[in-house]
């Protein structure tokens, strides 16, 4: 039994007079230990994803989907008092903007003391002190930051507050959203180091949303390529990134400038994303695809399953 | 003449008050660079480093403490942009947003004619439009009318930042400041516009100054590249050079820590701790001593010279000889 197993996720945004399908039809299966890499370029529904796995959409989305289980149970049947239980203790999210998830007005002592308190009430100050110290040490944060106030900290040390808070209660899954973006290389090396570390130490199983492939390779055994709110590729990293079978990830990994590499011509993807609130009928990708068939305009390519990798294609099923 | 910018010693301090005393952030410190005809400089740096304040001073869209900027031979320290009027039309810049470039109510004809006509280009609107258009089709923005009546927010931020380019290039500058102009764009559309600025630089035979920092983009576009930190100058080489000869700690560290799409994972990392500095009343030494895993009593004593190591490769560290 998979830890996570998510079949035909749809999300999708109610606007005034039409609705956003941001999702459509998501399925894959995560395993225990598995480190995830979700990639996809902006409005790919990555995020929208992350929150809908977290049940923390906003009032005008709205989530169906056939199965969402995690760790044996069906977590899209909770009610709120349930998401609450497993909110923190069973799976955590660290999103982007660490700015905007801390409180300005608090020392960040008192904002994790209440993470803390909210599922085990009785912890003493004194002991979450010594237990938040312990913690900031394997993140490389000196114990001082705890009297600190978010301004005072950079984007890394808030980002590295975030992930000790997404660690209190020894979660079972991490959800990273973004969370290198915003943050200069070596910073971002740096906390990739961490992360990969924790995952390890912690046994935790994580989900890594991101833009960049870079950074799937360099933290994730297997990785998800989104595109337009679909999944178009999922398989172990150096299957789908060093020997890619659907053709937008061939075009992602070859618009990608490498270093290690010699000079070789980068190549855009030219055209822009469909239109969500009218998904066209047919491949996703069609417009935009330069190997399309006929066929690909009218008839939605199947999902094909090719031992544990999934690629959604025509090309691939013939 | 080959030198188009030549850049010596500037010096860009921005003032901050604290109760007793005056104190400075030292954002550009004594730089010296400079960039021949057709060829494109990357600036390397991590957010703070001053890169973007270079790109500023350089511009005159900010005045300098000190040293001198050569611009086609003329020196132009000291002058504002407003009082050259030529000098807009052969130095130019592309920002890191469009949208915060075009004036969102203006369509994009608009915003591209006028200034081809301020500063003289073609002879009447017709004329101007014909230019326009076959320089759209050229960038493979077609149909070229289809984009002409649009605004700014009926546009994407690819199309919007290559239409910026274009609105530069059509004023043939001789010099052109691209600052972290595809940080905000996704990288499938990241591609089309490198590869534009790549084909301009070609064409017009433009020099560019690069600002980004991102080394992999830095080593796709750039000739050469010059890394900085906290306002100081860490090493300058040809881009190859750099990427595969490194001799500053800095540099390493930074080309270590760069996520790479390759199969063979670095299995040893070129570890730093620490964070980036501001150079706020630096002491003397080494900006970088106090990450560098390699620092010596003189890193913290005596700032290091530029030294070359071998031709058109220059680093400033104690530790090379």
């Amino acid at each position: 039994m998979s830890f996570m197993r998510l079949k035909n996720v749809d999300i999708s945004y109610k606007l005034e007079n039409t609705s956003v399908r941001a999702v459509r039809s998501f399925s894959c299966d995560i395993e225990r230990g598995d480190i995830v890499g979700i990639v996809g370029e902006s409005g790919s529904g990555k995020s929208t994803l992350a929150l809908g796995i977290m049940r923390l959409l906003p009032p005008n989305a709205s989530l169906s989907a056939e199965t969402m289980l995690f760790d044996g149970r069906n977590i899209l049947s909770f009610n709120q008092d349930e998401l609450r239980k497993i909110r923190w203790k069973e799976i955590s999210v660290v999103f982007q903007k660490a700015m905007n998830a801390l409180s300005p007005v608090h020392k960040i002592f008192t904002q994790m003391y209440d993470v803390i308190i909210a599922h085990s009430p009785d912890t003493s100050k004194g002991k979450a002190y010594k237990m938040l110290t312990e913690l900031f040490s394997k993140v490389n944060l000196p114990s001082k930051v705890l009297n600190m106030y978010p301004h005072e900290l950079s984007g890394g040390m808030m980002q590295r507050v975030m992930i000790t808070m997404s660690l209190i209660h020894n979660p079972k899954m991490i959800i990273f959203d973004e969370v290198t973006t915003a943050l200069d290389v070596i910073t971002q090396g740096q906390l990739l180091d961490e992360i990969n570390r924790l995952v390890r130490e912690f046994g935790l199983t994580a989900i890594i949303i991101t833009h960049d492939i870079g950074v799937v390779n360099e933290v994730c055994n297997k990785v998800a390529v989104m595109y337009a709110g679909e999944l178009l590729e999922f398989g172990k990293v150096k299957d789908v990134i060093f020997s890619p079978m659907h053709p937008y990830t061939k075009a992602l990994v070859k618009s990608h400038p490498d270093l290690r590499i010699g000079n070789e011509l980068i190549k855009g993807i030219p055209g822009s994303l469909p239109d969500l609130t009218d998904p066209p009928g047919g491949c996703i990708f069609y417009p935009r695809c330069d190997v399309r068939l006929d066929l690909c305009k009218s008839v939605k390519p199947e999902v094909s399953v090719l031992g544990d990798r999934i690629v959604k294609c025509h090309r691939i099923q013939r | 003449m080959t030198q188009i910018l030549e850049v010596k010693k500037l010096k860009k301090y921005y003032p901050i008050k604290k109760i007793g005393r005056r104190s400075y952030v030292k954002a550009v410190d004594n730089i010296s660079f400079s960039v021949r005809r057709g060829k494109i400089l990357g600036i390397l740096g991590e957010s703070g480093c001053g890169k973007s304040t270079l790109g500023r001073v350089i511009t005159r869209l900010e005045m300098e403490n000190g040293g001198d900027i050569f611009f086609l031979g003329n020196n132009i320290s000291g002058i504002n942009y407003r009082k050259i009027k030529d000098f807009r039309q052969k130095m130019q810049v592309i920002f890191q947003n469009p949208y915060d470039s075009f004036d969102p109510r203006r369509a994009i004809i608009k915003s591209l004619e006028i200034p081809m006509k301020l500063l003289n280009i073609g002879q009447n609107r017709r004329n101007r439009i014909e230019i326009i258009m076959d320089a759209m089709e050229r960038a493979k923005l077609t149909p070229a009318y289809d984009y002409l009546e649009r605004y700014p927010h009926e546009l994407s931020g690819g199309q919007l930042q290559r239409i910026s380019m274009l609105r530069s290039m059509l004023l043939k500058p001789n010099f052109l400041v691209a600052d972290e102009c595809v940080s905000m764009l996704d990288v499938s559309v990241r591609a089309e516009v490198l590869n534009m600025l790549l084909q301009f630089r070609s064409e017009l035979e433009t020099s560019i100054l690069f600002i980004t920092h991102d080394i992999s983009v830095a080593k796709y576009m750039c000739d050469r590249i010059m890394v900085i930190y906290a306002g100081k100058v860490m090493e300058i080489a040809d881009a190859k050079e750099l990427i595969s000869n490194p001799m500053h700690p800095y540099t390493k560290a930074l080309i270590s820590y760069s996520p790479i799409i390759s199969p063979q994972r670095e299995k040893d990392r070129f570890t730093i701790t620490g964070e980036v500095v501001t150079p706020i009343d630096p002491p003397a030494g080494c900006r970088f001593a106090s990450r560098c895993p390699f620092a010596k009593e003189i890193c913290y004593t005596e700032d290091p010279e530029m030294t070359e190591i071998s031709p058109g490769h220059f680093a400033a560290c104690h530790l090379i000889d």
